[in-house]
């Protein structure tokens, strides 16, 4: 019990936020997506999707680039090296976590 | 066109779906038959005497060059039209990736996170494109056995092609259009255009129907998604 309750304090944090894994799951399974994309799936407002990037960016998991598609300027997402890896080491842990819970409870 | 309710979950498929949801690949391929297809039936009206098939070469000069440009040509009709509207993902992969890398364990979270392997533009290609190209082709060059009956036939199995064929892909065709398609034969057989033009008619059936088909995805889309400038207006 000890273990699993360290196991869940060692969860990143950072992605661990609904809103920021949402966003993580989203550009792990598609590669990049612009701004507003991302806004319309998630379901978010513009402002809290901007504040979780920043964070996520800030932390230099998600790298955001100004591109052009024709003559149309995007604001382009995508997932950096250590962002996929704190995901994988994310998604490892809690599935960890989730599978003694599941042991324990039979 | 899905509806809400039976939305692809992952974001990968949501992705694949989202590639075909302002119908624009079935517009270019559509169009391209017809317009190719048209050319063809034009010269063997106009020369039916000439040597050889120049209409099999038209066709097959509007798959190179659909193979060639149809990509960035609906590339560029998305970021004038589409992406403006509800943004812009990556298509999904030609050639499908891994999934995201697992370097310690063979486990994660998954919620099917990587591309789909199987619903991807490659799939368009070969379900579709390849599919009617070469079914067109196939006809024009064919050894005609059953004469009347050929045209008619091969409008209904393009039908039953590309409906069983896209059934469970992101982008199936609803079952009404794939029955008007196959009831264009016999109407082409009412007509009686004659042997020289009939084969020919395939693909600028095929061709419309698509475009017909895609040019409604469209409409749909354009609907529910208006630009975001109109869209404040009508708020305001």
């Amino acid at each position: 019990m000890t273990t699993r309750i360290q196991e869940i304090a060692q969860l990143d944090r950072l992605i661990h936020e609904p809103a920021r894994l949402a966003i993580m799951l989203m550009l792990g399974g598609i590669g990049e997506a612009d701004f507003l994309y991302l806004q319309r799936e998630g379901g978010f407002t513009q402002g809290n999707l901007s504040g979780h990037l920043a964070k996520l960016e800030e932390a230099g998991y998600v790298a955001i680039e100004k591109k052009f598609k024709g003559k149309v300027p995007l604001t382009v997402c995508s997932l950096t090296g250590k962002g996929k890896a704190a995901f994988c080491e994310y998604s490892a842990r809690m599935l960890g976590v989730l599978q003694s819970n599941g042991q324990q409870g039979r | 066109m899905k509806n809400d309710s039976d939305k692809p979950a992952s974001p990968g498929r949501r992705a694949a779906a989202y590639w075909f949801k302002d119908g624009f690949p079935d517009i270019l391929l559509g169009t391209t038959l017809v317009v190719f297809g048209g050319l063809g039936l034009a010269w063997c009206i106009h020369s039916p005497k000439s040597a050889g098939r120049p209409d099999f070469f038209f066709l097959a000069a509007g798959q190179l060059l659909f193979y060639w440009k149809g990509r960035p040509a609906v590339d560029l009709l998305k970021s004038r039209i589409t992406y403006p509207r509800t943004g812009y993902v990556q298509p999904p992969q030609d050639v499908p990736e891994r999934p995201l890398a697992q370097p310690s364990t063979p486990i994660s979270l998954s919620l099917e996170p990587g591309p789909p392997t199987d619903e991807n533009v490659t799939h368009f290609n070969t379900r579709t494109v390849y599919g009617v190209f070469y079914w067109c082709l196939l006809i024009l060059v064919g050894l005609n056995p059953w004469r009347h009956w050929y045209t008619p036939l091969a409008m209904l199995a393009l039908a039953i092609l590309l409906y069983a064929w896209n059934r469970r892909s992101e982008r199936p065709y609803r079952w009404w259009p794939a029955l008007i398609l196959a009831f264009t034969g016999p109407a082409v057989m009412l007509v009686n255009t004659g042997p020289l033009v009939e084969p020919l008619l395939l693909p600028l059936v095929a061709g419309a129907w698509l475009a017909a088909h895609g040019a409604c995805t469209l409409a749909g889309y354009l609907r529910a998604n208006p630009y975001p400038q109109a869209a404040q207006e009508v708020r305001a």
